[in-house]
């Protein structure tokens, strides 16, 4: 079969959404099938411009490319899936989310004017008419499942995507917590710097960067940090993996997440994950006492579940294998073969 | 965004009034909102858009008929026939070239003599006779930037008229189950309630004689009407001529408060709701019914045509409506397994269609649109002509239709 997995591209960025993207057409290839990555630049500011730019994808003709046809095409992220196709497969990774859930928060982008409700408005009409004419929709997260049911009464099944393969493995659990994130905001770090500040026995690394570094790094001066909270910045795969092996527990509670990769990478680590009730798709797998601990989002309830961990080796030990046990069952091979099987009509 | 807010409002009684009172506190959480004050005709100012809800009768819905023809807006259309609301505001007026003009455009010069025929009182009032023919909705479509309809056959109707602005169908709004409570008991197997204002286009007089024929076989059948009586219904000569006159399977009760009819509904088997003719309208009585998770049997017209066959029976107006409506009444009556099954289907529309957050949802959906639609389609069009005509397509060319037709697929425009 030749399949086209589509992706946009913000050019200098690279995240989550591409891995997928770029990982699966592998796995397609390795199947036998004839894939290839098709990808469009996308810019999503200012006023309109997401709506000419998700416009773009439907200028695009993928019926056929160099003479022969594409027997089917892949959307993932927004705008990739108002690509035009008779057979349009999505996994979803996520919509628009500032047209959706950020809308009016401080990570929105749409203000109060007509206009800016009104372009609002053409990206959720858009989403109806380009997910609707999927022949499948599967979603990459209960949560994002749930969201897309919400805006647009469209059923998705939940496809999980598997962890990139790192060299995964537990050495010891030490006597650190690892924050593994992007350095944003939403991402919440400083949830787990204000528990550090609040139990003198917690040690932590934050590897990753982003805009909001030099803020973290202030909270951590402020709270006489340094030497119990290193940041590490961006690390190779070779430094992620050892980090993994040898932390005593992960802690991700970005808010209301669409997937969220780490947990998954944690537990073929076998670490216990930390995380909050509001997280989002990290609670499709971390569950409470069982793969870890979910809490409020406090700094004092952060605290709270570091400190038992840390008095509790076994039974971050059993979490964690627990947690190896749910990474292990996903696998790329099933999720491209769900998809393939979606466009064959099975 | 701000919205400027027409509507009849209690403590004014009316079905629309009513419908305003349950969609504005919910409306708020989305949009702001400022309700115009009754009687004036101009709009609140600095607001973005203005929002007309019309219905047929010109005492409640004159003044904002003429806000609408002074600003125009979206007009929520809560029935499609407007004759009464038009002849109020011409001829009740003395204006009678303007009911001409509106019944010149609805009908032609057929239309124009038959007005004249009216003013001269040579035919009875078509707003009494015929309304169905004559919407008269013109005098609105032509003031609309864009429609608020409750159904399919409004939108079909408005479309065959000639309208071509947006049109947005959001569901009438479910009122919360209230605690009902307990009242005067009404017993019977089953209970069958009519309730209402009780008139012709209600088909009481159909109902009446397919009761009967549903009681010979069942005697426990028991048929509540409860709601003012129009004169021209003349309920007692015919329960009389049915021989159901003081009979205990007919339970009748008068105009009924709002606690009274949800105890009633709630204290029903079955729910009937009838019209014909439609003039395009809901049904509160029916919304009421699915929200209990009561059957209903309805009439195959309009908005009520459009209810899922699994909540509603439905009986084709005309020769075998009698037999037709006998036959559904003694169908449910046989089967309260199906009775079941049916109120939880009529439960459960009202629940995912009716729900009260989403029809504020939609509002504030299609507000929106109205308020900023064109601009924004505007820009996103200007960019696409723009790079298009950089790269040498040209206006009319197949290269141009090619990305019309993909701009209209992502309903940008719309």
């Amino acid at each position: 079969m030749r399949v086209a997995v589509c992706s946009p591209q913000v050019p200098f960025a690279r995240g989550g959404a591409e891995f997928l993207a770029e990982r699966l057409t592998q796995e397609l290839r390795e199947l036998g099938h004839d894939a290839d990555l098709v990808t469009v630049p996308f810019k999503w500011y200012p006023g309109t411009r997401v709506l000419s730019q998700a416009l773009l994808w439907r200028l695009l003709d993928l019926d056929e490319a160099d003479g022969r046809p594409i027997d089917l095409v892949v959307g993932t992220k927004f705008p990739s899936y108002v690509v035009r196709h008779p057979n349009k497969v999505v996994w979803l990774v996520h919509q628009f989310r500032q047209a959706y859930e950020l809308d009016r928060t401080e990570l929105g982008q749409f203000g109060d004017a007509p206009e800016d409700r009104a372009t609002r408005r053409a990206i959720h009409r858009l989403d109806r008419q380009a997910l609707g004419e999927a022949r499948r929709l599967f979603a990459i997260s209960s949560n994002v499942a749930g969201r897309l049911r919400r805006t647009t009464e469209l059923d998705a099944e939940v496809l999980l995507p598997p962890p990139q393969e790192l060299p995964y493995r537990c050495e010891t659990y030490g006597d650190f917590v690892l924050s593994v994130n992007r350095l944003d905001r939403a991402k919440r770090i400083d949830l787990l710097l204000e528990a550090a500040a609040a139990r003198e026995a917690l040690r932590c690394v934050i590897v990753g960067d982003g805009p909001d570094r030099e803020r973290l790094e202030g909270i951590a001066r402020a709270h006489g940090l340094d030497g119990r909270v290193r940041f590490a910045g961006r690390v190779d795969e070779a430094e992620l993996a050892s980090l993994y092996g040898r932390c005593l527990a992960v802690f991700y509670a970005p808010y209301d997440e669409d997937f969220g990769i780490v947990p998954y990478e944690a537990f073929m680590a076998e670490k216990p994950v930390i995380t909050t009730h509001d997280a989002g798709g990290p609670l499709d797998v971390v569950a409470d006492r069982r793969t870890g601990l979910v809490c409020e989002p406090r700094a004092e309830a952060v605290a709270e579940a570091c400190a038992y961990l840390l008095a509790h080796p076994d039974e971050a030990r059993a979490w964690g294998s627990a947690g190896r046990e749910v990474a292990q069952r996903l696998s790329w091979r099933d999720a491209a073969e769900r998809i393939v099987d979606a466009g064959s009509g099975a | 965004m701000k919205v400027a807010y027409h509507s009849p409002l209690p403590p004014e009684r009316s079905g629309i009034a009513d419908y305003s009172a349950l969609l504005l506190p919910e409306l708020r959480r989305h949009v702001e909102v400022e309700v115009a004050r009754g009687g004036r005709r101009r709009a609140p100012r600095g607001t973005d858009v203005a929002l007309y809800h019309v219905g047929n009768d010109p005492e409640a819905h004159g003044w904002i008929l003429e806000a609408l023809r002074r600003r125009p807006g979206v007009v929520v259309l809560h029935e499609y026939v407007l004759h009464h609301l038009v002849a109020g505001m011409t001829l009740a007026r003395r204006d009678v070239a303007q009911y001409l003009a509106a019944m010149e455009r609805e009908a032609g010069l057929p239309g124009r003599l038959l007005a004249l025929g009216v003013v001269d009182g040579c035919i009875p009032p078509l707003w009494e006779t015929r309304p169905e023919d004559f919407a008269l909705a013109g005098i609105v479509l032509d003031a609309a930037t864009g429609l608020i309809v409750h159904s399919r056959y409004v939108e079909e109707r408005a479309r065959e008229a000639g309208y071509e602005g947006p049109v947005w169908r959001i569901p009438h709004p479910a009122w919360p189950r209230p605690d009902v409570g307990a009242g005067a008991p009404v017993e019977g197997d089953p209970v069958i309630a009519c309730l209402g204002h009780l008139n012709p286009s209600k088909r009481v007089p159909q109902l009446l004689e397919a009761f009967a024929r549903v009681r010979e076989a069942r005697p426990q059948a028991r048929l509540v009407l409860a709601g003012a009586v129009a004169p021209r219904l003349d309920l007692d000569a015919r329960l009389r001529r049915l021989g159901l006159d003081g009979d205990p399977s007919v339970v009748r009760e008068g105009y009924v408060d709002e606690a009274r009819l949800w105890q009633l509904l709630d204290a029903c088997d079955v729910c009937v709701s009838l019209r014909s003719p439609t003039m395009g309208e809901t049904s509160g009585i029916a919304l009421r019914a699915l929200s209990l998770g009561r059957p209903l049997v309805v009439s195959d017209v309009g908005w009520f045509a459009e209810l899922p066959d699994e909540a509603a029976l439905k009986v084709r107006p005309g020769e075998r409506e009698v037999e037709e409506l006998a036959a559904a009444l003694d169908r449910l009556a046989a089967s309260p397994e199906e009775r079941a099954r049916m109120g939880e289907a009529a439960r459960a529309h009202a629940e995912r269609e009716h729900a009260l957050p989403r029809v504020a949802e939609l509002y504030a959906a299609a507000l929106e649109e109205a308020a900023g639609g064109r601009a924004v389609a505007d820009a996103v069009l200007a960019e696409v002509a723009g790079a298009a005509a950089e790269v040498g397509i040209e206006p009319g060319s197949a290269e141009a239709a090619e990305l019309g037709a993909r701009v209209r697929e992502a309903r940008i425009g719309d």
